[in-house]
Protein backbone atom coordinates (compact mmCIF):
# COMPACT_ATOMS: atom_id res chain seq x y z
CA UNK A 1 0.00 0.00 0.00
CA UNK A 2 2.78 2.37 1.40
CA UNK A 3 4.71 1.68 -1.43
CA UNK A 4 1.89 2.08 -4.05
CA UNK A 5 1.18 5.35 -3.05
CA UNK A 6 5.23 6.29 -3.25
CA UNK A 7 5.13 4.95 -6.53
CA UNK A 8 2.01 7.68 -7.63
CA UNK A 9 3.94 10.14 -5.80
CA UNK A 10 6.67 9.58 -7.35
CA UNK A 11 5.40 9.71 -10.79
CA UNK A 12 2.91 13.03 -10.27
CA UNK A 13 6.46 14.86 -9.04
CA UNK A 14 8.69 13.05 -12.14
CA UNK A 15 6.13 14.50 -14.48
CA UNK A 16 5.92 18.47 -12.87
CA UNK A 17 9.63 18.32 -12.92
CA UNK A 18 9.45 17.60 -16.61
CA UNK A 19 6.95 19.99 -17.11
CA UNK A 20 8.61 22.96 -15.70
CA UNK A 21 12.18 21.82 -17.34
CA UNK A 22 10.12 22.52 -20.82
CA UNK A 23 8.81 25.67 -19.59
CA UNK A 24 12.36 26.61 -18.45
CA UNK A 25 13.97 25.41 -21.75
CA UNK A 26 11.74 25.34 -24.46
CA UNK A 27 11.78 29.59 -24.43
CA UNK A 28 15.60 29.08 -25.28
CA UNK A 29 15.93 26.65 -27.46
CA UNK A 30 13.11 28.60 -29.38
CA UNK A 31 15.09 31.37 -29.54
CA UNK A 32 18.04 29.03 -30.75
CA UNK A 33 15.44 27.76 -33.33
CA UNK A 34 14.34 31.15 -34.63
CA UNK A 35 18.16 32.57 -34.95
CA UNK A 36 18.27 29.93 -38.14
CA UNK A 37 15.00 30.74 -39.42
CA UNK A 38 13.83 33.59 -41.59
CA UNK A 39 10.35 35.51 -40.92
CA UNK A 40 8.13 33.46 -42.90
CA UNK A 41 9.07 30.31 -41.17
CA UNK A 42 8.63 31.74 -37.80
CA UNK A 43 5.12 33.43 -38.63
CA UNK A 44 3.92 30.77 -40.86
CA UNK A 45 5.28 27.68 -41.79
CA UNK A 46 6.64 26.75 -39.04
CA UNK A 47 6.95 28.57 -35.35
CA UNK A 48 7.71 25.91 -33.43
CA UNK A 49 9.74 23.13 -34.53
CA UNK A 50 13.29 23.54 -35.50
CA UNK A 51 14.33 24.82 -38.58
CA UNK A 52 14.60 23.47 -41.89
CA UNK A 53 17.42 24.81 -43.42
CA UNK A 54 20.20 26.37 -41.10
CA UNK A 55 20.09 30.06 -42.21
CA UNK A 56 23.68 30.60 -40.83
CA UNK A 57 23.31 34.27 -42.64
CA UNK A 58 21.66 35.61 -39.61
CA UNK A 59 24.40 35.35 -37.61
CA UNK A 60 26.81 36.86 -40.02
CA UNK A 61 23.97 39.82 -40.35
CA UNK A 62 24.11 40.48 -36.17
CA UNK A 63 27.82 40.63 -36.32
CA UNK A 64 28.32 42.73 -39.93
CA UNK A 65 25.47 44.69 -40.03
CA UNK A 66 24.55 45.74 -36.17
CA UNK A 67 27.17 47.04 -33.44
CA UNK A 68 27.15 43.54 -31.54
CA UNK A 69 31.29 43.28 -32.16
CA UNK A 70 31.57 46.28 -30.55
CA UNK A 71 29.16 46.15 -27.36
CA UNK A 72 30.79 42.25 -27.08
CA UNK A 73 34.19 43.92 -26.66
CA UNK A 74 32.63 47.19 -24.61
CA UNK A 75 31.21 43.75 -22.02
CA UNK A 76 34.22 42.24 -21.89
CA UNK A 77 36.57 45.35 -21.01
CA UNK A 78 33.83 46.42 -18.06
CA UNK A 79 33.22 42.85 -16.49
CA UNK A 80 36.92 41.61 -16.55
CA UNK A 81 38.46 45.18 -15.57
CA UNK A 82 35.55 44.81 -13.20
CA UNK A 83 36.22 41.65 -11.84
CA UNK A 84 40.00 42.21 -11.50
CA UNK A 85 39.56 45.11 -9.12
CA UNK A 86 37.10 43.71 -7.51
CA UNK A 87 38.82 40.63 -6.54
CA UNK A 88 42.71 42.55 -5.91
CA UNK A 89 40.87 45.45 -3.64
CA UNK A 90 38.55 42.76 -1.66
CA UNK A 91 41.37 40.59 -0.96
CA UNK A 92 43.67 42.85 -0.23
CA UNK A 93 41.40 44.98 2.18
CA UNK A 94 39.74 41.22 4.00
CA UNK A 95 43.62 40.51 4.42
CA UNK A 96 43.83 44.05 6.35
CA UNK A 97 40.71 43.61 8.27
CA UNK A 98 41.12 40.23 8.90
CA UNK A 99 44.66 39.26 9.79
CA UNK A 100 46.39 42.03 10.48
CA UNK A 101 46.23 44.44 13.84
CA UNK A 102 45.56 48.33 14.20
CA UNK A 103 43.30 50.55 15.21
CA UNK A 104 39.66 50.86 13.51
CA UNK A 105 39.78 47.20 11.99
CA UNK A 106 36.33 46.67 12.75
CA UNK A 107 34.58 49.43 12.76
CA UNK A 108 36.18 49.42 8.70
CA UNK A 109 35.04 45.91 8.36
CA UNK A 110 31.13 46.60 9.20
CA UNK A 111 31.76 50.27 7.20
CA UNK A 112 32.48 48.11 3.78
CA UNK A 113 30.18 45.27 4.25
CA UNK A 114 26.83 47.76 4.76
CA UNK A 115 27.34 47.78 1.24
CA UNK A 116 25.30 44.48 1.12
CA UNK A 117 22.31 46.38 2.49
CA UNK A 118 22.29 49.54 0.28
CA UNK A 119 20.01 49.27 -2.54
CA UNK A 120 21.23 49.92 -5.55
CA UNK A 121 19.31 51.92 -7.91
CA UNK A 122 18.60 54.17 -4.34
CA UNK A 123 21.89 55.44 -5.49
CA UNK A 124 21.23 56.31 -9.02
CA UNK A 125 20.45 60.48 -9.23
CA UNK A 126 24.15 60.95 -7.16
CA UNK A 127 26.15 58.56 -8.76
CA UNK A 128 24.76 59.90 -12.21
CA UNK A 129 25.76 63.52 -11.05
CA UNK A 130 28.87 62.56 -9.52
CA UNK A 131 29.88 60.54 -12.67
CA UNK A 132 28.76 63.29 -14.98
CA UNK A 133 30.96 65.99 -12.24
CA UNK A 134 33.79 63.47 -13.12
CA UNK A 135 33.34 64.08 -16.94
CA UNK A 136 33.99 60.06 -17.23
CA UNK A 137 30.27 59.71 -18.46
CA UNK A 138 30.50 57.33 -21.46
CA UNK A 139 33.78 55.43 -20.86
CA UNK A 140 34.13 52.12 -19.81
CA UNK A 141 35.53 53.74 -16.51
CA UNK A 142 31.62 55.39 -15.57
CA UNK A 143 30.97 51.75 -15.27
CA UNK A 144 33.79 49.57 -13.46
CA UNK A 145 34.07 52.32 -10.79
CA UNK A 146 30.29 51.75 -9.75
CA UNK A 147 30.62 48.24 -10.54
CA UNK A 148 33.14 47.44 -9.18
CA UNK A 149 31.71 49.45 -5.77
CA UNK A 150 29.01 47.62 -5.43
CA UNK A 151 30.63 44.40 -5.49
CA UNK A 152 33.26 45.31 -2.94
CA UNK A 153 30.65 44.44 0.23
CA UNK A 154 30.07 41.32 -0.81
CA UNK A 155 33.79 40.04 -1.86
CA UNK A 156 34.99 41.29 1.32
CA UNK A 157 32.73 39.53 3.08
CA UNK A 158 33.48 36.02 1.31
CA UNK A 159 37.92 36.63 1.44
CA UNK A 160 36.74 37.50 5.33
CA UNK A 161 35.58 34.25 6.00
CA UNK A 162 38.24 32.64 3.98
CA UNK A 163 41.16 34.06 5.86
CA UNK A 164 39.45 33.62 9.13
CA UNK A 165 39.97 29.84 8.31
CA UNK A 166 43.56 29.95 7.54
CA UNK A 167 46.34 29.04 10.30
CA UNK A 168 48.70 31.64 11.38
CA UNK A 169 51.74 29.55 11.12
CA UNK A 170 52.08 30.16 7.50
CA UNK A 171 52.70 34.01 8.24
CA UNK A 172 55.34 32.99 10.79
CA UNK A 173 57.14 30.34 8.60
CA UNK A 174 57.25 33.01 5.83
CA UNK A 175 58.06 35.49 8.36
CA UNK A 176 61.27 33.78 9.43
CA UNK A 177 62.15 33.03 6.51
CA UNK A 178 62.59 36.30 5.56
CA UNK A 179 60.18 37.14 3.18
CA UNK A 180 58.38 40.86 3.78
CA UNK A 181 54.55 41.35 4.34
CA UNK A 182 53.62 41.81 0.36
CA UNK A 183 55.81 38.91 -0.55
CA UNK A 184 53.90 36.63 1.72
CA UNK A 185 50.48 37.50 0.78
CA UNK A 186 51.05 37.51 -2.75
CA UNK A 187 53.09 34.29 -2.99
CA UNK A 188 51.71 32.41 0.26
CA UNK A 189 48.39 33.73 1.65
CA UNK A 190 46.42 34.27 -2.35
CA UNK A 191 47.03 30.73 -3.34
CA UNK A 192 45.20 28.95 -0.14
CA UNK A 193 42.30 31.20 -1.24
CA UNK A 194 41.93 29.95 -5.04
CA UNK A 195 38.46 28.63 -3.93
CA UNK A 196 37.28 31.74 -2.44
CA UNK A 197 38.68 34.00 -5.51
CA UNK A 198 37.04 31.36 -8.55
CA UNK A 199 33.64 31.43 -6.50
CA UNK A 200 33.91 35.73 -7.24
CA UNK A 201 35.31 35.86 -10.34
CA UNK A 202 32.06 33.77 -11.78
CA UNK A 203 29.86 35.67 -9.48
CA UNK A 204 30.94 39.28 -10.15
CA UNK A 205 31.51 38.25 -14.50
CA UNK A 206 28.29 37.50 -14.20
CA UNK A 207 26.95 40.49 -12.28
CA UNK A 208 28.54 42.67 -14.57
CA UNK A 209 27.55 41.50 -17.85
CA UNK A 210 24.56 41.21 -17.02
CA UNK A 211 24.22 44.60 -15.61
CA UNK A 212 21.72 46.67 -17.10
CA UNK A 213 19.92 49.41 -15.02
CA UNK A 214 23.31 51.69 -14.37
CA UNK A 215 24.42 50.97 -17.79
CA UNK A 216 21.51 52.55 -19.42
CA UNK A 217 21.75 55.75 -17.48
CA UNK A 218 25.59 56.51 -17.62
CA UNK A 219 25.91 54.77 -21.30
CA UNK A 220 24.53 57.07 -24.17
CA UNK A 221 27.05 56.68 -26.83
CA UNK A 222 26.96 54.11 -28.87
CA UNK A 223 30.33 52.93 -29.04
CA UNK A 224 30.63 52.74 -25.61
CA UNK A 225 27.17 50.36 -24.91
CA UNK A 226 27.56 47.01 -22.97
CA UNK A 227 25.52 44.09 -24.28
CA UNK A 228 22.56 44.21 -22.40
CA UNK A 229 22.29 47.93 -23.38
CA UNK A 230 22.77 47.49 -27.21
CA UNK A 231 20.43 44.51 -27.83
CA UNK A 232 17.62 47.47 -27.02
CA UNK A 233 18.09 47.90 -31.13
CA UNK A 234 15.29 45.29 -31.53
CA UNK A 235 12.95 47.06 -29.03
CA UNK A 236 9.43 47.42 -30.85
CA UNK A 237 10.91 46.30 -33.71
CA UNK A 238 8.68 43.15 -33.94
CA UNK A 239 8.14 42.70 -37.66
CA UNK A 240 11.71 43.40 -38.99
CA UNK A 241 13.82 41.26 -38.95
CA UNK A 242 13.36 38.21 -36.33
CA UNK A 243 16.37 35.58 -37.43
CA UNK A 244 18.74 38.18 -36.99
CA UNK A 245 17.47 39.09 -33.68
CA UNK A 246 17.43 36.13 -32.41
CA UNK A 247 20.49 35.55 -33.56
CA UNK A 248 21.85 38.60 -31.29
CA UNK A 249 20.23 36.87 -28.21
CA UNK A 250 22.18 33.43 -28.86
CA UNK A 251 25.42 35.79 -29.36
CA UNK A 252 24.74 37.66 -26.46
CA UNK A 253 23.90 34.65 -24.27
CA UNK A 254 26.66 32.02 -25.20
CA UNK A 255 29.70 33.46 -22.23
CA UNK A 256 27.38 33.16 -19.92
CA UNK A 257 25.86 29.97 -20.54
CA UNK A 258 29.02 28.38 -21.54
CA UNK A 259 30.45 29.34 -18.47
CA UNK A 260 27.97 28.01 -16.69
CA UNK A 261 27.52 24.47 -18.07
CA UNK A 262 31.34 24.31 -17.72
CA UNK A 263 30.88 25.30 -14.10
CA UNK A 264 27.58 24.47 -12.90
CA UNK A 265 28.56 23.36 -9.21
CA UNK A 266 30.85 26.93 -8.92
CA UNK A 267 28.02 29.22 -10.76
CA UNK A 268 25.67 28.24 -8.09
CA UNK A 269 28.20 27.50 -5.39
CA UNK A 270 29.03 31.70 -6.02
CA UNK A 271 25.25 32.24 -6.58
CA UNK A 272 24.23 30.61 -3.33
CA UNK A 273 27.28 31.97 -0.98
CA UNK A 274 25.37 35.29 -1.24
CA UNK A 275 22.29 33.18 1.03
CA UNK A 276 25.52 31.84 3.56
CA UNK A 277 26.69 35.03 3.55
CA UNK A 278 23.49 36.99 4.17
CA UNK A 279 21.42 34.79 5.79
CA UNK B 1 55.94 38.95 14.14
CA UNK B 2 53.92 42.25 15.35
CA UNK B 3 55.80 44.58 12.99
CA UNK B 4 54.73 41.94 9.97
CA UNK B 5 51.33 42.03 11.46
CA UNK B 6 50.71 45.67 12.04
CA UNK B 7 52.98 46.92 9.04
CA UNK B 8 51.16 50.71 9.11
CA UNK B 9 52.58 51.23 5.46
CA UNK B 10 50.93 47.62 4.03
CA UNK B 11 47.69 48.50 5.85
CA UNK B 12 47.16 52.04 4.33
CA UNK B 13 48.22 50.55 1.01
CA UNK B 14 45.56 47.28 1.54
CA UNK B 15 42.83 49.33 2.83
CA UNK B 16 42.95 52.46 1.47
CA UNK B 17 41.72 51.93 -2.50
CA UNK B 18 38.70 50.02 -1.18
CA UNK B 19 37.96 52.43 1.77
CA UNK B 20 38.06 55.14 -0.94
CA UNK B 21 35.82 54.30 -3.69
CA UNK B 22 33.43 52.25 -1.28
CA UNK B 23 32.96 56.04 0.18
CA UNK B 24 33.14 57.66 -3.32
CA UNK B 25 30.53 55.30 -4.96
CA UNK B 26 28.18 54.14 -2.20
CA UNK B 27 28.32 56.10 1.18
CA UNK B 28 28.66 59.38 -0.46
CA UNK B 29 25.86 59.17 -2.71
CA UNK B 30 23.32 57.43 -0.02
CA UNK B 31 23.88 60.27 2.47
CA UNK B 32 23.76 62.55 -0.93
CA UNK B 33 20.22 61.12 -1.50
CA UNK B 34 18.67 62.06 1.98
CA UNK B 35 20.21 65.20 1.79
CA UNK B 36 19.18 66.25 -1.80
CA UNK B 37 15.89 65.19 -1.17
CA UNK B 38 14.97 68.33 1.15
CA UNK B 39 16.55 70.53 -1.83
CA UNK B 40 14.80 71.49 -5.39
CA UNK B 41 18.05 70.96 -8.22
CA UNK B 42 17.09 70.65 -10.94
CA UNK B 43 20.93 69.91 -12.55
CA UNK B 44 21.79 73.74 -14.00
CA UNK B 45 20.11 75.96 -11.36
CA UNK B 46 21.42 76.19 -7.78
CA UNK B 47 20.29 74.24 -5.08
CA UNK B 48 17.48 75.45 -3.16
CA UNK B 49 16.30 73.82 0.11
CA UNK B 50 12.26 73.53 0.28
CA UNK B 51 12.18 71.31 3.57
CA UNK B 52 9.57 68.42 3.10
CA UNK B 53 7.73 70.00 -0.36
CA UNK B 54 9.36 66.82 -2.34
CA UNK B 55 7.62 64.28 0.06
CA UNK B 56 4.14 66.30 0.41
CA UNK B 57 4.37 66.45 -3.80
CA UNK B 58 4.91 63.11 -3.69
CA UNK B 59 1.85 62.11 -1.72
CA UNK B 60 -0.26 64.03 -4.26
CA UNK B 61 1.15 62.51 -7.32
CA UNK B 62 -0.98 59.78 -8.80
CA UNK B 63 2.08 58.81 -10.19
CA UNK B 64 3.61 58.08 -7.34
CA UNK B 65 0.65 55.47 -5.53
CA UNK B 66 0.75 54.09 -9.25
CA UNK B 67 4.63 53.19 -8.83
CA UNK B 68 4.13 51.77 -5.30
CA UNK B 69 1.51 49.71 -6.24
CA UNK B 70 3.34 48.45 -9.15
CA UNK B 71 5.99 47.78 -6.80
CA UNK B 72 3.90 45.63 -4.25
CA UNK B 73 2.17 44.18 -7.07
CA UNK B 74 5.64 42.75 -8.65
CA UNK B 75 7.36 41.49 -5.69
CA UNK B 76 4.05 39.87 -4.61
CA UNK B 77 4.45 37.76 -7.88
CA UNK B 78 7.94 37.01 -8.16
CA UNK B 79 7.75 36.50 -4.57
CA UNK B 80 5.07 33.65 -4.56
CA UNK B 81 5.86 32.13 -7.75
CA UNK B 82 9.92 32.07 -6.91
CA UNK B 83 9.49 30.68 -3.33
CA UNK B 84 6.52 28.47 -4.29
CA UNK B 85 8.04 26.27 -7.68
CA UNK B 86 11.52 26.78 -6.01
CA UNK B 87 10.21 24.77 -2.81
CA UNK B 88 8.26 21.93 -4.93
CA UNK B 89 11.02 21.80 -7.25
CA UNK B 90 13.87 21.01 -4.79
CA UNK B 91 12.10 18.84 -2.81
CA UNK B 92 11.47 16.78 -6.02
CA UNK B 93 14.98 16.89 -6.96
CA UNK B 94 16.51 15.90 -3.71
CA UNK B 95 14.68 12.77 -3.70
CA UNK B 96 17.48 10.19 -3.87
CA UNK B 97 15.59 8.09 -6.36
CA UNK B 98 14.75 10.71 -8.57
CA UNK B 99 16.53 9.78 -12.33
CA UNK B 100 18.38 13.13 -13.88
CA UNK B 101 18.67 15.62 -10.80
CA UNK B 102 21.79 17.12 -12.38
CA UNK B 103 19.67 17.73 -15.88
CA UNK B 104 16.69 19.27 -13.84
CA UNK B 105 19.38 21.50 -11.87
CA UNK B 106 20.72 22.60 -14.80
CA UNK B 107 17.80 23.69 -16.80
CA UNK B 108 16.02 25.26 -13.92
CA UNK B 109 19.08 27.41 -13.67
CA UNK B 110 20.09 28.45 -16.73
CA UNK B 111 17.39 31.48 -17.40
CA UNK B 112 19.28 32.97 -14.22
CA UNK B 113 22.82 33.55 -15.87
CA UNK B 114 21.15 35.15 -19.04
CA UNK B 115 21.20 38.49 -19.72
CA UNK B 116 18.17 40.42 -18.62
CA UNK B 117 17.65 41.78 -21.86
CA UNK B 118 17.40 38.82 -23.76
CA UNK B 119 15.15 37.50 -21.56
CA UNK B 120 13.06 40.45 -22.12
CA UNK B 121 13.32 41.01 -25.63
CA UNK B 122 12.82 36.62 -25.92
CA UNK B 123 9.03 37.18 -23.75
CA UNK B 124 8.16 39.90 -25.57
CA UNK B 125 8.24 38.01 -28.85
CA UNK B 126 6.83 35.34 -27.08
CA UNK B 127 4.02 37.77 -25.83
CA UNK B 128 3.88 39.39 -28.89
CA UNK B 129 0.13 40.01 -30.22
CA UNK B 130 0.07 39.25 -33.83
CA UNK B 131 2.54 36.34 -33.76
CA UNK B 132 3.68 35.64 -30.58
CA UNK B 133 3.97 32.32 -29.62
CA UNK B 134 1.89 32.27 -27.02
CA UNK B 135 -1.06 33.70 -29.45
CA UNK B 136 -0.27 30.89 -31.80
CA UNK B 137 0.14 27.94 -29.27
CA UNK B 138 -3.39 28.72 -27.80
CA UNK B 139 -4.62 28.78 -31.90
CA UNK B 140 -3.28 25.83 -32.41
CA UNK B 141 -5.55 23.75 -29.64
CA UNK B 142 -8.02 25.52 -30.24
CA UNK B 143 -8.35 27.72 -27.26
CA UNK B 144 -10.05 31.33 -27.98
CA UNK B 145 -7.46 33.18 -25.73
CA UNK B 146 -5.34 35.02 -27.92
CA UNK B 147 -4.94 38.80 -26.70
CA UNK B 148 -2.33 41.67 -26.71
CA UNK B 149 -0.74 40.59 -23.44
CA UNK B 150 1.33 44.11 -22.79
CA UNK B 151 -0.96 46.88 -23.82
CA UNK B 152 -3.82 46.56 -21.26
CA UNK B 153 -3.19 49.07 -18.38
CA UNK B 154 -4.40 46.98 -16.03
CA UNK B 155 -2.88 43.88 -16.76
CA UNK B 156 0.66 44.52 -18.54
CA UNK B 157 1.89 44.43 -14.80
CA UNK B 158 1.68 40.60 -14.40
CA UNK B 159 2.89 39.31 -17.93
CA UNK B 160 6.03 41.49 -16.84
CA UNK B 161 6.26 40.39 -13.21
CA UNK B 162 6.01 36.80 -14.62
CA UNK B 163 8.86 37.25 -16.59
CA UNK B 164 10.96 37.97 -13.64
CA UNK B 165 9.53 35.29 -11.91
CA UNK B 166 10.22 32.92 -14.31
CA UNK B 167 13.67 33.88 -14.86
CA UNK B 168 14.49 34.09 -11.19
CA UNK B 169 12.70 31.17 -9.75
CA UNK B 170 16.17 28.72 -10.53
CA UNK B 171 18.02 31.48 -8.19
CA UNK B 172 15.69 30.37 -5.11
CA UNK B 173 15.52 26.63 -6.33
CA UNK B 174 19.46 26.37 -5.92
CA UNK B 175 19.17 28.50 -2.63
CA UNK B 176 16.81 25.98 -0.80
CA UNK B 177 18.44 22.94 -2.89
CA UNK B 178 21.67 24.06 -0.91
CA UNK B 179 19.88 24.38 2.83
CA UNK B 180 18.21 21.03 2.13
CA UNK B 181 21.68 19.66 1.39
CA UNK B 182 22.64 20.83 4.77
CA UNK B 183 20.33 19.49 6.92
CA UNK B 184 21.81 16.19 8.54
CA UNK B 185 20.69 13.11 7.23
CA UNK B 186 20.33 12.11 11.38
CA UNK B 187 17.32 14.13 11.63
CA UNK B 188 15.39 12.38 8.85
CA UNK B 189 16.56 8.72 10.11
CA UNK B 190 15.07 9.29 13.30
CA UNK B 191 11.73 10.81 11.74
CA UNK B 192 11.73 7.56 9.58
CA UNK B 193 12.16 5.08 12.83
CA UNK B 194 9.50 7.30 14.55
CA UNK B 195 7.05 6.41 11.66
CA UNK B 196 6.80 9.92 9.72
CA UNK B 197 5.91 9.81 6.14
CA UNK B 198 8.25 11.69 3.71
CA UNK B 199 5.77 14.42 3.82
CA UNK B 200 5.02 14.53 7.42
CA UNK B 201 8.78 14.68 7.32
CA UNK B 202 9.32 17.81 4.77
CA UNK B 203 6.88 19.66 6.65
CA UNK B 204 7.96 18.64 10.69
CA UNK B 205 11.71 18.59 9.66
CA UNK B 206 13.24 20.43 6.24
CA UNK B 207 10.70 23.23 6.28
CA UNK B 208 11.31 24.46 9.61
CA UNK B 209 15.75 23.64 9.04
CA UNK B 210 15.21 26.24 6.23
CA UNK B 211 14.00 29.12 7.94
CA UNK B 212 17.27 30.95 7.25
CA UNK B 213 17.44 29.87 3.28
CA UNK B 214 13.80 30.93 3.36
CA UNK B 215 14.24 34.50 4.75
CA UNK B 216 17.01 35.17 2.36
CA UNK B 217 14.62 33.94 -0.53
CA UNK B 218 12.17 36.52 0.53
CA UNK B 219 14.05 39.43 1.41
CA UNK B 220 16.09 38.53 -2.33
CA UNK B 221 12.55 38.73 -3.71
CA UNK B 222 10.66 41.06 -2.06
CA UNK B 223 13.86 43.88 -2.25
CA UNK B 224 14.56 42.98 -5.96
CA UNK B 225 10.51 43.31 -6.66
CA UNK B 226 10.27 46.66 -5.00
CA UNK B 227 13.35 47.82 -7.14
CA UNK B 228 11.81 46.31 -10.24
CA UNK B 229 12.98 48.54 -13.53
CA UNK B 230 14.51 46.73 -16.00
CA UNK B 231 11.66 44.98 -16.96
CA UNK B 232 8.91 47.33 -17.05
CA UNK B 233 11.67 49.27 -18.89
CA UNK B 234 12.47 47.04 -21.47
CA UNK B 235 9.12 45.50 -22.30
CA UNK B 236 6.64 48.18 -22.16
CA UNK B 237 8.43 51.34 -21.16
CA UNK B 238 6.10 52.19 -17.96
CA UNK B 239 3.03 52.09 -20.37
CA UNK B 240 0.53 51.31 -21.64
CA UNK B 241 0.32 55.51 -20.43
CA UNK B 242 1.97 55.64 -17.06
CA UNK B 243 0.68 52.21 -15.97
CA UNK B 244 3.29 49.99 -15.69
CA UNK B 245 6.31 52.69 -13.45
CA UNK B 246 7.52 51.73 -10.69
CA UNK B 247 9.71 53.85 -7.56
CA UNK B 248 13.02 53.45 -9.39
CA UNK B 249 11.44 53.82 -13.15
CA UNK B 250 10.10 57.38 -11.74
CA UNK B 251 13.37 57.85 -10.34
CA UNK B 252 15.54 56.78 -13.52
CA UNK B 253 12.95 59.50 -15.27
CA UNK B 254 14.00 62.29 -13.29
CA UNK B 255 17.19 61.97 -14.60
CA UNK B 256 16.45 61.13 -18.38
CA UNK B 257 13.76 63.37 -18.68
CA UNK B 258 12.78 65.66 -16.52
CA UNK B 259 15.66 66.85 -14.84
CA UNK B 260 13.85 67.01 -11.17
CA UNK B 261 17.04 65.40 -9.63
CA UNK B 262 15.50 66.38 -5.91
CA UNK B 263 12.28 65.00 -6.38
CA UNK B 264 13.83 62.26 -7.82
CA UNK B 265 15.82 61.58 -5.11
CA UNK B 266 12.86 61.53 -2.30
CA UNK B 267 11.48 58.64 -3.96
CA UNK B 268 15.35 57.03 -3.67
CA UNK B 269 14.48 57.63 -0.32
CA UNK B 270 10.75 56.16 -0.34
CA UNK B 271 12.51 53.06 -1.84
CA UNK B 272 15.29 52.88 0.72
CA UNK B 273 12.86 52.95 3.22
CA UNK B 274 10.29 50.71 2.26
CA UNK B 275 13.50 48.08 1.39
CA UNK B 276 14.56 48.79 5.20
CA UNK B 277 11.24 48.06 5.98
CA UNK B 278 10.43 44.87 4.55
CA UNK B 279 13.73 43.50 5.38
CA UNK B 280 13.13 44.26 9.27
CA UNK B 281 9.15 42.85 8.98
CA UNK B 282 10.29 38.96 7.14
CA UNK B 283 13.68 39.33 9.70
CA UNK B 284 11.03 39.63 12.71
CA UNK B 285 8.74 37.14 10.65
CA UNK B 286 11.21 34.39 10.52
CA UNK B 287 13.08 34.95 13.85
CA UNK B 288 11.11 33.10 16.11
CA UNK B 289 14.15 30.35 16.82
CA UNK B 290 17.41 30.21 15.30
CA UNK B 291 18.29 27.02 14.11
CA UNK B 292 21.77 25.57 14.94
CA UNK B 293 23.08 22.10 13.90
Amino acid sequence: MAKKRHLISHTIYRIFLWCYALFSLYPLIWMGFNSLKNNQEIFETNPFGPPTAFRFENYIKALSQYNVPQYFINSIIVSVATVTFTIVLGMMFSYATSRMRWKGQNIAKIYVSMGMFIPIQALFIPIFLLISRMGIVNTHLSLILPYTAFNLAFSTLVFYGFFRSIPFELEEAACIDGAGIFRTFFKIIVPTIKPAIATLIIFIFLQSWNEFPLASILISDEGMKTLPLGLLFFQGSFSTEWGPMAATMVIASCPTVIIYILFSNQVEKAMTVGGAVKG
Amino acid sequence: MNTFFSNKKAIAIFVLPTLLLFTVIVFYPLLNVMYGSFFDYKGLTPQTFIGLEHYKRLMTDSLFYTSLKNGLIFAAIITVYQIVFATILAFAVNNATMKGRSFFRVVYFIPVVLSITVVCQLWLSILNAENGLLNQFFEIIGLDYQQDWLSDRYKAIFPISFTNAWQYMGYHFALILAGIKSIPQTYYEAAKIDGASTLKAHLKITIPMLAETYKFCLIMAVTGGLNAYTNMHIMTSGGPGTSTYTLTYMMVRSINKTYEFGYGMSSAVILVLECLLATIFINRLLARDRIQY
